[in-house]
């Protein structure tokens, strides 16, 4: 997978290309917004994170000029300017996530994957399935081993948001932006209990647990660890 | 906002004006008309003591036949021009004259006795009001001397319908003027209140429309969109200096963090009590960067911009999510966390409010020890929303509840490193920036929190 980072700011730059590279991303580094231009148009990339205040060319305008010319690569936008309005206008201008400074290096790393792995063409699905756990979309029904699990309103849209992103790490920011549409940080432990109550649910009676935590990072659900 | 049109001082003025210019036309055309009427009774009374004199006169020089002869004479020359004479005994019966039978009861007492007189003209028959004077001659007879006032009556009479008509007219003239003036005024006061509420309410490139009338009213909207210039001048600034000042301290916090999360997934690993005092130290930066992140939120807010494309909220809604967020965390801190709310829409900012409410509800689970309870509800009011959230903890001291939503003030928190002691002063901020008020109550016993949106 190839990345192309856009960042002015050259500490943080070299440290966010070596642990991309260390984590198996070829990454390319841009110093301004203008040679990122240049490189994100001329090259092929998988996804695009760049800063939002670069010199010679605002991180925003590269996003929109990207777009204009129909390059579509998914953008990840970073950004020191962390009120809700930069968010919505990052978002706007043709970002595909946002991601306020300064964020866990895991934080953006789960991001970088649930980008890539974003299959765009896939909301006709009607059942998820990973391993034994069914989910039947329509009926809002979930089996595990072909017995019904009782679950609330609110953990149903949890275990959708976990079965979509099967196999991948989710953090607790993606999953209140995601699961509650809540793009700031509430300080308790509160996705954690919403988890393992969804564990209890899903988990408990079964010798091969299907939620798994990822320390420092969040949480995944797969078959096997 | 509408302005109802009675409401207006302009429409007041105008129906003070009306009644004033009702005033003013009655008084003038009244006291024409009543100077009129006087002006044509005396000149009838005139006419009356005139000929009584002359007929005193020729009493004197030649007595009853000699006033007889005279009256017959003015009769024949002037009777129908509506002179009325009539020479009667001490016992009313007519010696000479035009009047058949006396037309009082005895002796009139006013000096100027009115009476009816019916008289024969060709071909109908008529009533005709008399003006006299009756004077007693020596020797005892009576000397009548009368003036038809029929048309002196006509004329008052039509002067009177005019004058009525002039002032219900010149009323209804000056009813209409003012209405009309009002309603312009009005509408333009209303289109100026508008735009204002349509700043406040996010729309800060909006003006005061100005008619091009070069009038006050111009001249006022000129002053004001000045004003209003170097607001959104001054807003622009303030926003540019937040996020230079958001940029620059940000970025070394980010620099530090990577650094540390370089540290940390490092290879080979970092010995456990190294790694430990990293993982502490990075959680320090991130509590660091919320307060940060806290302050500059309540400074924006306060810096007086409007808040940003505001869209329909429903706080009811929005408030039941984050009790449902929420509550699994309260119960397992033995904590009864609920809702009520019913669907209540402001024009707002989704993501401000949900920390407003996020805010509050922390504070609860932060400071009402286990088995207690925090109560969120939502009710609509007549022009807007109340939130209240209030438990049954320790509370907030009278004289303290001011002071608590300070920034960084912690009451009774001594020793406690969690929170910024900003929640509080975010949760003022943002309801402030909502238009909206917060207040601290006693919920007898613990904390309850009102805050007021506008719709």
């Amino acid at each position: 997978m190839h990345v192309l980072l856009i960042e002015d700011d050259t500490e943080a730059a070299r440290f966010l290309v070596k642990g991309l590279r260390e984590s198996g991303y070829a990454v390319d580094h841009a110093a301004d917004g203008r040679d990122g231009l240049l490189r994100a148009t001329e090259g092929h990339f998988d996804l695009i994170v760049t800063d939002r205040m670069l010199p010679q060319l605002d991180g925003l305008t590269v996003i929109e000029q990207l777009r204009a010319k129909g390059i579509g690569t998914p953008v990840l936008v970073l950004s020191a300017l962390g009120s809700v309005d930069d968010r919505i206008k990052g978002l706007k201008a043709g970002g595909d996530d946002y991601l306020t400074k300064p964020f866990a290096f895991a934080e953006l790393l789960a991001r970088i994957e649930a980008l890539l792995r974003r299959r765009p063409n896939t909301p006709h699905t009607t059942r998820l399935k990973v391993e034994d756990l069914e989910f039947d979309l329509l009926a809002r029904r979930v089996t595990r081993a072909g017995r019904e699990v009782e679950l609330t309103a609110r953990e149903l849209k949890l275990l959708e948001f976990l079965m979509r992103r099967a196999g991948q790490v989710v953090t607790r920011t993606m999953l209140l932006e995601g699961v509650w549409d809540l793009h700031f940080d509430p300080q308790s432990n509160l996705i954690d209990v919403h988890i393992s109550r969804l564990r209890q649910a899903i988990d408990r009676g079964t010798d091969h647990p299907l939620i798994h935590t990822v320390r420092g990072s969040g949480y995944v659900l797969r078959s096997d660890l | 906002m509408r302005l109802a049109l009675f409401n207006t001082t302009a429409f007041r003025l105008s129906v003070g004006y009306t009644l004033l210019v009702t005033l003013a036309v009655g008084v003038t055309l009244g006291s024409a008309y009543l100077l009129t009427e006087s002006l044509i009774t005396d000149e009838v009374d005139l006419i009356i003591d005139t000929e009584l004199k002359s007929l005193e006169d020729k009493f004197a020089r030649a007595g009853v036949p000699g006033v007889t002869d005279e009256i017959n004479l003015r009769i024949d020359s002037w009777g129908r021009i509506g002179a009325v004479y009539m020479l009667a005994d001490a016992n009313y019966e007519r010696i000479s004259g035009n009047v058949t039978t006396w037309p009082f009861d005895g002796m009139p007492t006013e000096p100027r006795p009115e009476f009816e007189i019916a008289t024969i003209e060709p071909g109908r028959r008529a009533v005709h009001p008399v003006r006299a004077a009756v004077r007693t001659l020596p020797g005892g007879d009576l000397l009548l001397v009368g003036t038809d006032i029929s048309q002196g009556r006509r004329f008052a009479e039509k002067f009177r319908f005019a004058t009525l008509w002039g002032i219900g007219l010149s009323t209804l003239a000056a009813a209409l003027a003012g209405f009309w003036f009002s309603f312009r005024l009005a509408r333009r006061v209303g289109e100026a209140a508008s735009t204002c509420e349509a700043i406040m309410a996010g729309a800060p490139g909006r003006r005061l429309p100005v008619a091009g009338a070069h009038d006050e009213f111009d001249s006022l909207a000129i002053s004001v969109n000045r004003v209003l210039d170097r607001l959104e001048e001054q807003a622009g600034t303030l926003r540019a200096t937040f996020d230079s000042a958001a940029h620059d301290l940000r970025a070394p916090l980010h620099r530090l963090r990577t650094r540390m999360d370089a540290l940390l997934l490092r290879s080979p690993p970092l010995e456990p009590a190294v790694h430990e005092s990293v993982d502490s130290a990075l959680r320090e930066v991130d509590h660091l960067q919320r307060t940060l992140a806290t302050l500059l939120q309540i400074a924006l807010a306060q810096s007086g911009a409007p808040l940003a494309a505001p869209a329909a909220v429903d706080v009811g809604e929005l408030a039941a999510e984050l009790v449902d967020l929420f509550e699994p965390a309260a119960g397992d801190k033995g904590l009864r966390l609920a809702c009520h709310q019913e669907a209540a829409v402001v024009q707002g900012n989704r993501q401000l409010l949900a920390q407003l409410i996020t805010n509050l509800i922390e504070n609860g689970l932060k400071y009402v020890p286990a088995g207690g309870a925090i109560d969120v509800a939502v009710r609509r009011l007549a022009d807007g929303v109340r939130l209240t959230v209030s438990d049954d903890g320790p509370g907030i001291a009278g004289p303290d509840r001011s002071r608590a939503v300070q920034p960084f003030v912690r009451i009774g928190m001594a020793g406690r490193e969690e929170g910024s002691g900003l929640g509080l002063s975010l949760v003022a901020a943002i309801a402030r920036l909502h238009r909206g008020r917060l207040e601290l109550q006693s919920n007898e016993p613990g904390l309850r929190v009102v805050v007021e949106l506008p719709a």
